[in-house]
């Protein structure tokens, strides 16, 4: 079952690195940003219903994030991994929400704590933020104790008190 | 026929409410019935995963029960099979069949706080004050083995930090029958209560079809006939020696939700039965070096919480901080997609009742 | 089918037995849990044995341990407020001198009390 997936995604998109976890029971595919809506397409006919996650790696050092989505089949038991590199400056992603509906909150929530751009999305307005005036947070330039530091505490004798 | 004049009122579903807890929901309604729902997370985000990024393995695992505080060791056992997935440590099998007695008593414990909360959405005030009686029975065991009564803080990298005792073993056993005895007593009194079979049969039902397309997992979809259970599927620690089953239901409905939640009670009071009979002699962990650094590559690990599928997604870099940890809370998919499509159409009534047959946990939607 | 519907409005009544039973609830302060060994509570350090290498507050997740002066030499001050009582520092303590006692009373409405210095540390908690 897993061999069937895979000499698909094979013949379908032969420059993308496929690979084989030694369990047998999940597949990963890292494609190119061009071939990666085709990709998802041809795995949801494969029989991949159920949208897990989609979770975002920031790699500053390299300039881009990776979008990392996880994919499970209920009928085949078998759990999908495809991974898309995309350029940090402007970063942007077709939706997903024609494919699986239930994406459309975990696109949201990428797009606030990260600022990735969802093409196709009706709704990303705020989730958990209110009133965020400086960059995503989850960012890896972002200082999270600097700005407790600055926002929250005041220092005395060198150890930080809360203020008020 | 004269024109009628359409008008709705906004009415807050808020965190103050006697039906609601840390979630606020804004319902337009007109008349008695509900046109729109829309919901506002974030009363409980805490960024944690950010602030994973700064702290070391062992820190890590303290401080990870806190996600869903409810039901604290499946927190505990995804983060650190995740890690241990990455680098390959080995695990006791005593150590393995604590962890798993520790974690199907935390799900008897979720599935009970459950019982009284729905019983309160309802009206029904008593049956939450017996059903969190019997619940602190099960912390009383928390409490012997680790210390703590809420915030564990046992699992750690190689197997259990304490080990656990022969007097626990034989209060577990107690325990047990007491537990059995009083399931008999919540058939009597809630499950086959006319007022409940009626204020739940045939509300918020979801089709097999939408309960897929909208993510659901856990007993919400295994109300619906599909039967998808992490500890099935995808076996992990020693789930394979164990002789279980996954409880499914076909209608979909708040009362097919609510005894799938039963039987699940019974069914994990076999499974501890099993894990207690079958308890190995040795030792309970491996030492591990507290600076330990999981080698470079990532990896996801789904665990099955008593809410639904938890998932861990670690990224390591070769160095003791973890590089990106990215936690899939069982709650997030059920209270902002799916609570707002079944309620709408509902009568204002029915709207504690949809929310709390979901059960959610507001601290795993937010992190 | 009449007689099941009738069965199941009168048969939660089992309820009322309840009304004859002694009730579950204690009065804390006043009546307490029998204890069960190894709780989790406020931390106790043996001054003697402590050699002021602060293993401890490299390890602690929240940043609760703080140096500071008393009798000539560094002890470490616990902020409690800070605490989440997870034990790691007693794993940790080469020396074994820091050690979590089961003493749980520790409410106050004073910020400052909340701070414990190496002075109280020194002595058995609730005393």
């Amino acid at each position: 079952m897993v061999n069937e997936i895979v000499s698909i995604l094979k013949a379908r998109f032969p420059d993308s690195l496929l690979d084989i976890p030694s369990e047998g029971r999940s597949i990963v595919v890292t494609v190119k940003k061009e071939d990666f809506y085709p990709l998802l397409s041809q795995l949801k006919e494969s029989g991949f219903d159920h949208f897990s996650d989609v979770s975002v790696v920031d790699y500053p050092d390299e300039q881009r994030f990776e979008m990392v989505y996880h994919l499970w089949s209920h009928q085949k038991k078998i759990r999908a991994i495809v991974k898309v590199a995309i350029p940090r400056e402007s970063p942007a992603v077709k939706s997903v929400i024609d494919l699986w509906t239930g994406a459309q909150v975990h696109e949201r929530e990428n797009h606030e704590l990260f600022g990735i751009g969802f093409e196709g999305n009706p709704n990303l307005s705020e989730l958990f933020l209110e009133d965020w005036e400086e960059i995503p947070p989850f960012r890896k330039d972002f200082d999270t104790r600097k700005y407790v530091k600055e926002k929250y505490y005041r220092e005395e004798e060198g150890y930080p008190i809360v203020k008020g | 026929m004269e024109e009628r004049e359409i008008s709705f009122a906004t009415l807050p579903f808020g965190p103050q409410h006697p039906a609601s807890s840390h979630f606020h929901a804004l319902v337009k309604v007109e008349g008695e019935g509900v046109l729109e729902l829309e919901p506002h997370p974030g009363y409980l985000h805490r960024g944690f995963e950010k602030l994973m990024e700064y702290r070391t393995h062992p820190q890590n695992c303290v401080l990870v029960d806190r996600i869903c505080v409810l039901d604290p060791f499946a927190n505990e056992l995804g983060y650190v099979n995740a890690v241990e997935k990455l680098g390959n440590l080995e695990v006791p099998e005593r150590g393995r069949y604590i962890r798993l007695i520790m974690t199907e008593f935390g799900r008897i414990q979720s599935h009970i706080t459950w019982i009284g909360i729905m019983g309160m959405a309802l009206g029904f005030d008593s049956i939450c004050r017996i059903a969190w009686g019997d619940r602190e029975k099960i912390i009383r065991l928390n409490e012997m083995a680790t210390g703590g009564r809420l915030y564990p803080c046992y699992f750690c990298l190689g197997g259990t930090r304490r080990d656990i005792s022969p007097e626990f073993v034989k209060l577990a056993f107690e325990t047990l029958n007491y537990l059995e005895e009083q399931l008999d007593f919540y058939d009597r009194v809630f499950f086959n209560n006319e007022s409940f079979i009626t204020r739940t049969k045939g509300v918020g039902k979801l089709t097999a079809k939408e309960a897929i397309e909208l993510g659901a997992t856990g007993p919400n979809l295994r109300a619906c006939g599909i039967d998808y259970d992490v500890r099935k599927d995808e076996p992990y620690e020693v789930y394979p020696k164990v002789n279980f089953r996954a409880i499914t239901r076909v209608e979909g409905d708040a009362y097919a939700r609510s005894l799938c939640r039963r039987d699940e009670i019974a069914e994990s009071i076999s499974i501890v039965r099993q894990l207690l009979r079958d308890l190995p002699e040795g030792p309970f962990n491996t030492e591990v070096n507290p600076l330990y650094a999981a080698p470079k590559g990532e990896c996801y690990f789904c665990v099955e919480a008593a809410r639904g599928e938890l998932c861990f997604h670690m990224v390591s870099d070769g160095s003791p901080f973890p590089y990106r940890v990215k936690v899939r809370g069982p709650s997030f998919s059920h209270s902002l997609v799916e609570f707002p499509r079944l309620a709408k159409g509902a009568m204002i009534a029915d709207i504690p009742v949809i929310y709390w047959s979901l059960d959610p946990c507001p601290a795993d939607m937010d992190r | 089918m009449v007689l099941d519907q009738l069965r199941r409005v009168f048969e939660p009544f089992a309820l009322l037995k309840n009304l004859f039973k002694k009730p579950m609830t204690l009065q804390f302060p006043y009546e307490v849990l029998p204890e069960l060994g190894g709780y989790r509570g406020r931390h106790m350090l043996d001054l003697e044995k402590c050699a002021g290498c602060f293993i401890c507050a490299m390890v602690c997740p929240n940043k609760a341990i703080f140096p500071v002066e008393f009798q000539g030499r560094k002890y470490p001050r616990v902020d409690l407020g800070k605490c989440c009582f997870c034990q790691l520092c007693e794993e940790y303590c080469p020396q074994n001198a820091i050690k979590l006692t089961s003493y749980a009373m520790l409410v106050t409405t004073d910020k400052e009390s909340a701070v414990i210095t190496p002075e109280e540390l020194g002595k058995m908690p609730g005393h």
